[in-house]
């Protein structure tokens, strides 16, 4: 196959490009490389980190404020909001990383498809991706997990399918410029199968946009988890999750017990601001259209 | 285009509630019903028919104008959500004003320096307005401004419960205040008005000055600008083309921010017990209240939609040529 061999030469070039693109990350987007790595850290060791169990409660020491014995005080069940912060973090990892990675793999191949087949199946597809967005994705997501059952794995599966659009559409643009191109045609009259032509041709040279948006797309689930957990949706309490933990919380925060809910709050906020950061950071980089205006 | 959307959002729904694990029945008899109990509630609601059957029954009510009964309140849906849109839409047309006030000239500004210290100083505030979670942030707030400081009113309703609310007008009990020169009424909703105003105008900030920085970033390199330029208009020139040129993609941009923002809202209303539209929602699908569901469903598609559309107008005005496709 000729011409899809002239097109591997392209692949380490690309990667080259890529590797080195990453070192150009700005400032801010390091930053935001160092808060992920260090909850990264926090969710891998946390037996390392914790002072006490995240699950086991003081019944004579409910709602004390932070002392040297409970850093960050104890919760209306008397359990150590310390160690239940450095625990949420494995919740806020294990639910965005299998979630993004669930929306990549659905969407990446509907967008080749829906754009390389075109047709019926295209258009009833964008239909059904537009009919999706005119719903905000929190009410979306808070339906779907209501009613389809509760458990932790259908939040990362709900939050994985509802993210995937945003994927499909991205490469399917790609797609659509570059499905008449010389490169696609040649590998066609080669007698390359559709699926060969689609993974093999297609899928490098369009997934950058796609990646592109992976830390940004991690930064929404984690929010969008901790929300549903705000909303007694999934995950309950007294697991320690940062959402859940923030529902504990809330009706403290007027009568002065404000160590509950500002603390798993402000984890949430850091490890979402550090996705973002990334992410603005790799968008500068692969965004030709957001390069050309620095 | 819009029929299709709304009869696929009518099915989809009905499908949801019904297919998902929600179990309305078990949660109005209560833990000690007995099995014919069981079957009247579900007789009474109309699950015992097969399911095609129910989704006629329900689109035939939907085209009347007729959305049911709540489930759980024995009051018609149609009628909790008009009342309760007004109350929404107030909060709403605040924030979203607020943010936008804050968001496009900010964003301009940002746009028109790039890269000094106000754009990266901005960007990074932008940035960090997307990680904050509006229910959190609401709940700051409260212990601030409420325990703290004692400025603001505790987070319980839109008007103080010693304030005979004013007549209905606009809906909006500050306007409607105004209107009857009740100064007390107008004063308590102003109060109570502030705090969900101000969360909604910062969540939603973030994301305008990103756009309205790319778009007037997009608007400056282009050639009437650079044309503009080179024929030595003054600066201040300058920027009402650049304003004028990025007017319409941060108006359309704006519009589907409004959608999005419903849900932020939503939770704005939770934490402030607004006790408005999204709060309604909320708990609907929390509960399981799958009539009230389905009506705030097909409620937020119409809102969007009604936006939608009247982005589509203001554009048509302010841009005439759009109007040529």
């Amino acid at each position: 196959m000729p011409p899809s061999v002239t097109h591997q030469f392209t692949w380490p070039r690309r990667t080259a490009n890529r590797v080195r693109g990453l070192s150009r990350l700005s400032p801010t987007a390091a930053a935001g490389v160092v808060i992920i790595v260090c909850f990264g850290v926090l969710a891998l060791f946390s037996e390392w980190f914790m002072t006490h169990d995240p699950v086991s409660s003081y019944p004579n020491r409910i709602l004390q404020g932070p002392s040297f014995e409970h850093w960050f005080g104890t919760d209306g069940n008397g359990m150590d909001i310390f160690s239940r912060v450095i625990y949420g973090a494995k919740f806020g990892f294990g639910i965005a990383i299998p979630a993004v990675i669930i929306a990549v793999l659905i969407g990446i191949p509907v967008g080749l498809i829906a754009g390389y087949r075109g047709g019926a199946l295209d258009e009833i597809l964008m239909r059904i991706f537009d009919g999706l967005r005119v719903f905000p994705s929190i009410i979306l997501a808070l339906a779907v997990v209501a009613a389809t059952g509760q458990s932790l794995l259908n939040v990362v599966l709900v939050l994985g399918f509802l993210d995937s659009p945003v994927f499909a559409r991205l490469v399917r643009a790609e797609v659509l410029a570059l499905r008449s191109s010389n490169f696609v045609e040649s590998a066609i009259a080669a007698g390359n199968p559709t699926w060969r032509i689609l993974f093999f041709h297609l899928l490098p040279n369009t997934i950058q946009g796609a990646m592109a948006q992976t830390a940004v797309r991690a930064a929404w689930a984690v929010r969008i988890s901790a929300t549903l957990a705000f909303l007694g949706i999934g995950i309950q309490a007294p697991t320690p999750e940062w959402g859940a933990m923030i529902r504990q919380g809330a009706e403290f925060m007027v009568t002065g017990q404000w160590w509950v809910a500002i603390f798993p709050g402000i984890a949430l906020i850091f490890l979402v601001f550090g996705l973002n950061l990334l992410g603005d950071g790799i968008q500068d980089i692969l965004d030709p259209r957001r390069r050309a205006s620095k | 285009m819009v029929l299709p959307l709304l009869i696929g959002v009518v099915f989809v729904t009905f499908m949801l509630v019904r297919v998902g694990g929600l179990d309305p029945v078990g949660l109005l008899a209560g833990p000690t019903a007995t099995a014919e109990e069981f079957t009247m509630i579900r007789k009474d609601l109309g699950l015992d028919q097969p399911l095609w059957k129910q989704f006629l029954i329900y689109g035939g009510q939907v085209i009347q104008g007729d959305l049911g009964e709540s489930w759980l309140s024995n009051r018609p849906v149609l009628e909790d959500i008009t009342t309760r849109s007004f109350i929404s839409l107030e909060l709403l047309f605040w924030g979203i004003g607020l943010g936008a006030a804050i968001g496009i000239p900010v964003g301009l500004r940002a746009a028109f320096k790039p890269n000094r210290r106000f754009d990266q100083v901005t960007r990074i505030i932008s940035l960090l307005g997307f990680s904050i979670p509006t229910y959190w942030l609401g709940l700051v707030m409260l212990f601030v401004f409420f325990y703290l400081l004692g400025w603001a009113p505790p987070g319980m309703g839109r008007i103080s419960l010693m304030v005979s609310p004013p007549e209905f007008v606009t809906g909006s009990y500050l306007i409607d205040g105004l209107i009857e020169a009740n100064w007390e009424a107008a004063h308590s909703a102003l109060t109570h008005l502030i705090l969900p105003v101000l969360c909604l105008a910062i969540v939603s900030a973030a994301p305008i000055i990103k756009q309205t920085r790319a778009i007037a970033l997009e608007v400056i390199a282009s050639d009437t600008v650079r044309y503009a330029r080179a024929c030595g208009l003054k600066i201040k020139t300058l920027r009402a083309i650049v304003f004028r040129n990025s007017a319409t993609p941060i108006i359309t941009f704006v519009g589907t921010e409004i959608t999005g923002l419903v849900g932020t809202m939503s939770l704005i209303e939770y934490v402030f017990a607004w006790g408005g539209l999204g709060q309604y929602g909320l708990n609907a699908i929390v509960r399981g209240d799958f009539t009230a569901v389905q009506g705030y469903v097909l409620t937020l598609a119409l809102f969007s939609v009604l936006i939608f559309l009247i982005v589509d107008i203001v554009v048509a005005i302010i841009e005439p040529r759009s109007q040529l496709n």
